[in-house]
């Protein structure tokens, strides 16, 4: 009775790694453990994927 | 006036638009929806044919007639951190959070009613029709025979779910995928279920519009890929994603799709075809942007700020 569409499903990719950067709540920005803001450290973001459409998200659907 | 933001604090890509507010002077307030009653506060009187309150998140506070606008990126469930969180009052939290934000008079990215109705990728593919974007052809059915007569007419299909939504229990993926030849439809009966002619690519296109400004992003098919993998989002790395011309043509289209969905964002997804033709697949109100900044350099942060303070 499965759908046709789950045929072709496959286990959601986790992330392995926890993401080096804490939310600040003074500056609403998340920060490096240097301090340096996480976002301008855009190998960063290209290695986590952090801001990559992805599917399979438990918290949103619009990638 | 202030830009009020509702997401999560892990939102690393809210950050690339928060910097640039930041750096502009304009003020913030970031506030998750789930923090209410924990961390985040609202408080709003209705007398004597007024309205006056305030929203909190830590120490940032904002006048509900302060807000200059509203990002609705990635925010957590209503109260969902609450001391004691339940349904009941996740209901009673939202309702009183985006009740009073619908009309505070500020502009949205993107208003929820309009939001709401845009995630419907059927409505999608029918609004894209009417706007005169290419869509492939596709069938959305419960019946079997209805699949087996598309497949026969279109021997070449993809499948993907019809919500844009994955099953979490286990947590899956259910990536767009190639239905091979001779494939029994027999389980089409037991979920709605959508397929499509695919699309022979050249290159996958990520077109994001922020008010009227569009920002395309290309990345090309390798020669030696493996025509099964049609999810760009599942496929090998390949190359980088690279800055593109929006064709006049699509760019109309896609300015009279935002027009009529209501929609101040949307990121859009294309495949182009051999012969260069922009196959529109869908437009995700909330798509994921900082991928294609750090790849190609284009200021799709700085133009959401810009829009959100009113200077675009």
């Amino acid at each position: 009775m499965q759908p046709f569409a789950l045929n072709y499903a496959r286990p959601a990719a986790e992330r392995e790694t926890a993401t080096p950067y804490v939310y600040d709540a003074g500056l609403q920005l998340n920060v490096l453990l240097d301090g340096r803001i996480a976002a301008f450290d855009h190998a960063l973001l290209r290695e986590l994927g952090t801001t990559t459409s992805t599917a399979g998200s438990k918290t949103h659907f619009d990638d | 006036m202030t830009v009020l933001i509702l997401t999560a604090e892990e939102d690393v890509t809210a950050d690339m638009v928060v910097a640039h507010l930041n750096a502009s002077g304009v003020p913030v307030v970031r506030l998750d929806p789930a923090d209410l009653t924990a961390g985040a506060e609202l408080s709003v009187e209705y007398g004597r044919g007024t309205v006056r309150g305030h929203l909190s998140s830590g120490r940032r506070r904002v006048s509900l007639d302060g807000i200059r606008s509203v990002w609705v990126r990635r925010p957590g469930v209503p109260a969902a951190r609450a001391a004691e969180p339940s349904p009941w009052l996740t209901q009673e939290a939202a309702q009183a959070l985006y009740g009073v934000l619908r009309d505070c008079g500020a502009r949205w990215m993107n208003d929820p009613d309009a939001a709401r109705r845009a995630r419907h990728k059927p409505w999608q593919l029918r609004l894209a029709q009417r706007c005169g974007l290419p869509v492939p052809a596709t069938v959305i059915t419960t019946v079997p025979g209805a699949a087996r007569e598309f497949a026969e007419r279109f021997p070449d299909l993809v499948v993907k779910p019809v919500s844009g939504t994955h099953p979490q229990e286990p947590p899956q993926a259910v990536p767009t995928s190639r239905v091979a030849p001779g494939t029994d439809f027999a389980a089409v009966a037991y979920g709605p279920t959508l397929l499509q002619r695919r699309i022979a690519k050249r290159a996958d296109i990520r077109l994001t519009a922020v008010g009227t400004t569009l920002l395309a992003a290309r990345k090309e098919i390798p020669p030696d890929a493996d025509p099964d993998e049609v999810d760009v989002r599942f496929a090998a790395p390949g190359g980088p994603w690279r800055p593109a011309e929006v064709p006049e043509d699509t760019a109309r289209r896609v300015h009279a799709y935002l027009h009529r969905a209501r929609l101040a964002y949307g990121a859009f997804d294309f495949v182009e075809d051999v012969e260069g033709t922009w196959w529109f697949l869908e437009c995700n109100q909330s798509g994921q942007f900082g991928f294609v900044e750090v790849d190609t350099g284009q200021p799709i942060a700085r133009t959401i700020a810009a829009w959100l303070a009113g200077t675009a």
